[in-house]
């Protein structure tokens, strides 16, 4: 198990839209989830490979003028993606 | 103009052939009537290119969709490549087994059965003999699995003063959530025989008065995005704006009644890429042959009918010296092609001073 390289869900469908947003779709449930580009970085690097540590430091690096409560909001995000089922840990059998 | 990187949905006919001949059937005698239908592995093909290009939702129609054996392995493809569905039905062929099958995929959104009358006699009529128990059985049929019913009412010459018992027969006795309703527009097979199946601006007024009356009774639970409660809704407003003199929205005063090419495309059964099943005559390219993400983005058929919004009805003679102009935005573009040839000009049956001129009124509205 790779307990701290969250993996997104691969059913779950990232659709691009406008000026870097973009919608997360559980066909499943039908429900939808709005994404900023912040979060469309993130959703890209749930790879498996990816600790959240290595996440934030690639958006450090990508982005000017980072807010030191960036790290709180991406761990608070990724929560919200693995409490709803469209992130989760790999398990290695 | 902004546009999305692909269409989030969209509308497939996945056969041409049906086993009714509804008096009013949009599909036959239009262009959509090809006579062949695409095998299930070209629309398998198909499904994972939408799958790569992130589309969420397709509507199967017809024909008639169940009419197709292989209905359950085009389904398979279509959740394999994590889409979700919903089905345009005559609700005749929906076995208890069918109807398992799509609660069983669990990315069935609706299926949408037409039931025209409350009972036979009205149903039955367009309709063909028996059909309207088995779309009944059907309805059922679905609803015992759980599957999300919405039944579509077409409002014509025949049933009109039925409708307050259509209305009661589906929110009260098939205890439906809602449905919707349109009317037979002078597209496919209604247009051979318009007179007996169109209303007429009596006929109209007074189906706009029911369904007015019935929409009030009901709130919530009838919605038209064509029809005589369609018709009454915009009319009404459009007739107020008129009255009070306010500044038009920024779509109002042109052909912007269709925003359909925005957000999605059609095919045909034959594979053939149009923009809506309803302007089947555009033919913009072929499943598997060509890039549907860069047709989307690039052909000029769609630039053009996307830049249609852009048309002023000032320019047509047609609009000329209306006093609602400024807050209409001229109807259907495939009823305008069908009735004058163009997609690019105000379709006349949408039209609100053509239909007080002939002697039609809007219930409870003063004009």
């Amino acid at each position: 198990m790779t307990a701290d390289r969250p993996l997104a869900n691969p059913l779950v469908v990232l659709r691009e839209e406008f000026d870097d947003w973009a919608i997360l779709f559980d066909p499943d449930t039908g429900h939808a989830f709005g994404l900023n580009p912040v979060g469309v970085f993130v959703w890209q690097r749930l790879d498996g490979r990816h600790s959240i540590d290595d996440i934030l430091t690639e958006l450090q690096d990508s982005c000017q003028e980072v807010p030191g409560e960036a790290g709180d909001h991406v761990r608070a995000f990724i929560d919200h993606l693995l409490k709803n089922g469209l992130a989760g840990y790999e398990y290695q059998i | 103009m902004r546009l999305m990187r692909s269409p989030a949905s969209l509308d497939v006919a996945i056969t041409g052939r049906c086993n009714l001949r509804c008096l009013y059937c949009a599909h036959f005698s239009s262009a959509r009537d090809v006579p062949e239908d695409l095998p299930a592995s070209e629309w398998l093909s198909f499904f994972e290119e939408l799958g790569r290009l992130a589309v969420l939702r397709l509507t199967l129609e017809g024909g008639e969709p169940f009419f197709r054996p292989d209905l359950p392995e085009i389904i398979e493809g279509i959740v394999k490549n994590r889409l979700r569905f919903s089905i345009l039905s005559n609700g005749t062929l929906i076995t208890e087994e069918l109807a398992a099958f799509l609660a069983g995929t669990r990315r069935c959104d609706s299926v949408q059965v037409s039931i025209d009358g409350s009972k036979p006699e009205t149903h039955d009529s367009c309709r063909g003999q028996g059909t309207f128990a088995r779309a009944v059985r059907g309805v059922q049929n679905l609803q015992r699995h759980g599957v999300q019913v919405t039944v579509r009412v077409t409002i014509n010459r025949t049933n009109v003063e039925d409708l307050p018992e259509v209305t009661r027969f589906l929110l009260e006795d098939l205890e439906l959530p809602a449905f919707s309703t349109n009317s037979a527009d002078f597209i496919g097979l209604c247009r051979s025989q318009a007179d007996k199946l169109q209303l007429s601006v009596s006929e109209r007024s007074r189906a706009m008065e029911i369904m007015w009356e019935l929409e009030h009774k009901y709130p919530g639970r009838i919605t038209a995005l064509a029809g005589p409660l369609f018709d009454v809704q915009e009319w009404t407003k459009m007739a107020q704006a008129q009255r009070q003199g306010g500044p038009p929205s920024h779509s109002q005063g042109h052909l912007a009644a269709c925003g359909g090419v925005f957000s999605k495309l059609a095919v045909r059964a034959d594979g053939v890429i149009v923009p809506c099943v309803h302007l089947s005559h555009i033919e913009l390219g072929r499943v598997n042959r060509d890039d549907f993400g860069e047709l989307w983005r690039q052909h000029p058929e769609l630039q053009r009918l996307r830049e249609r919004q852009l048309i002023p009805l000032s320019e047509f003679s047609f609009c000329r010296d209306c006093e609602y102009q400024n807050y209409c935005v001229g109807g259907c573009p495939a009823v305008s092609f069908t009735r004058t040839g163009q997609e690019d000009l105000p379709n006349p049956d949408s039209c609100l001073r053509r239909f007080l001129e002939q002697g039609g009124h809007l219930p409870d509205v003063r004009v």
